[in-house]
């Protein structure tokens, strides 16, 4: 297990960059989410491909990915389900693949939250601090393991 | 010829020491209010801690969530009447009655509803740090944990490393040092 020392420490709110369309996001830093979430408008789903849009004020990118999982999640108007897609983000200098559910976030300030999925095994969180690591990640895209990563154009 | 370069070496020696100590010294004082707030001094906990409210001793384990602003509590059959909220804690952990003077009142924005909800202060044992902070009162009860910290509480006292819980426990010391 990697000590706190060997940890990156990150702030309550981080720029990360989605790759491979370099969309800089502002994230929530959130340990009280059990799994990250992205802001996802117009969302259809059509079989097992979501078809969905960022936000206008980060671009309005719309995007097309498979679904690799469905997540029940309780709210005060009752069960709903969520597409989980997997991204690639880049926080810091290093890329990473994690997962992320889609929902509309439009209520709340990020478009981009980051829960205990994505923190454990690499961030510690310091909420004295925000925007302490700027994302600066290799531009070369690894075709081989991102193909399924695709955008509409 | 050897003597001489050695005793030379011996010389500079020394001088070059001091100096190197000097720079060392000079640094560490440039660095050194840099250094009060680093993450190493901060003590690190688990996405859930065990929390002991005071003065009652009701032992709660509270999520630790950095994207809360605020912390908040669970409070069942909760009223307010001449600015004292009367609620009570949820079965689980005793039903303890408590009466507390409401200090604010927070707005919250969601999509169906506004609601405000009452604030109040409440004392806890958090590792070996008594704190003393202010919580917004709600029935929580579709949630798992009676107690939410948020970042007014964690903000000067600890860093989150979510891989871990229950890795700092209360151990204040009996008399409140406020």
């Amino acid at each position: 297990m990697v000590s706190p020392e060997e940890k990156v420490t990150i702030g309550t709110v981080e720029d990360v960059i989605v790759f491979p369309w370099r969309v800089k996001l502002p994230a929530r830093i959130d340990t009280g989410a059990a799994k990250s979430s992205l802001d996802a408008r117009e969302l259809k789903v059509h079989e097992d491909i979501v078809e969905f849009k960022l936000p206008q004020k980060y671009g309005g990118l719309h995007l097309r990915l498979p679904i690799i999982d469905w997540r029940h999640v309780r709210t005060p108007e009752g069960l709903e389900r969520r597409p989980i897609v997997e991204l690639e983000i880049c926080l810091g200098s290093r890329r990473f693949r994690t997962i992320v559910n889609l929902t509309d976030r439009s209520m709340v300030k990020y478009p981009l939250i980051l829960g205990r999925n994505f923190l454990k095994e690499n961030f510690v969180v310091d909420v004295k601090r925000r925007r302490t690591v700027k994302p600066n990640c290799s531009d070369t895209f690894d075709e081989e393991n991102s193909k399924h990563l695709r955008s509409i154009h | 010829m050897k003597m001489v370069s050695i005793q030379n070496s011996f010389q500079k020696r020394p001088i070059g020491l001091s100096q190197g100590l000097r720079f060392l010294l000079l640094l560490t004082i440039l660095l050194l209010p840099l250094g009060k707030a680093s993450a190493e001094e901060k003590m690190v906990i688990g996405e859930v801690e065990e929390v002991v409210l005071r003065p009652w001793g009701v032992r709660l384990p509270a999520r630790i969530d950095t994207g809360a602003a605020t912390s908040s509590l669970d409070a069942r059959n909760l009223t307010v009447k001449n600015n004292m909220a009367e609620f009570r804690l949820s079965k689980k952990y005793g039903s303890l009655q408590l009466r507390l003077p409401v200090i604010g009142w927070q707005k919250i924005r969601s999509a169906d509803f506004r609601e405000r909800r009452p604030v109040v202060e409440i004392t806890f044992c958090m590792g070996p740090k008594l704190i003393h902070t202010q919580v917004t009162l709600n029935d929580r009860s579709t949630v798992s944990y009676p107690l939410i910290i948020g970042r007014n509480v964690l903000k000067d006292n600890f860093v989150v490393d979510c891989v871990h819980s229950n890795c700092l426990p209360p151990s204040c010391s009996e008399v409140p040092s406020q």
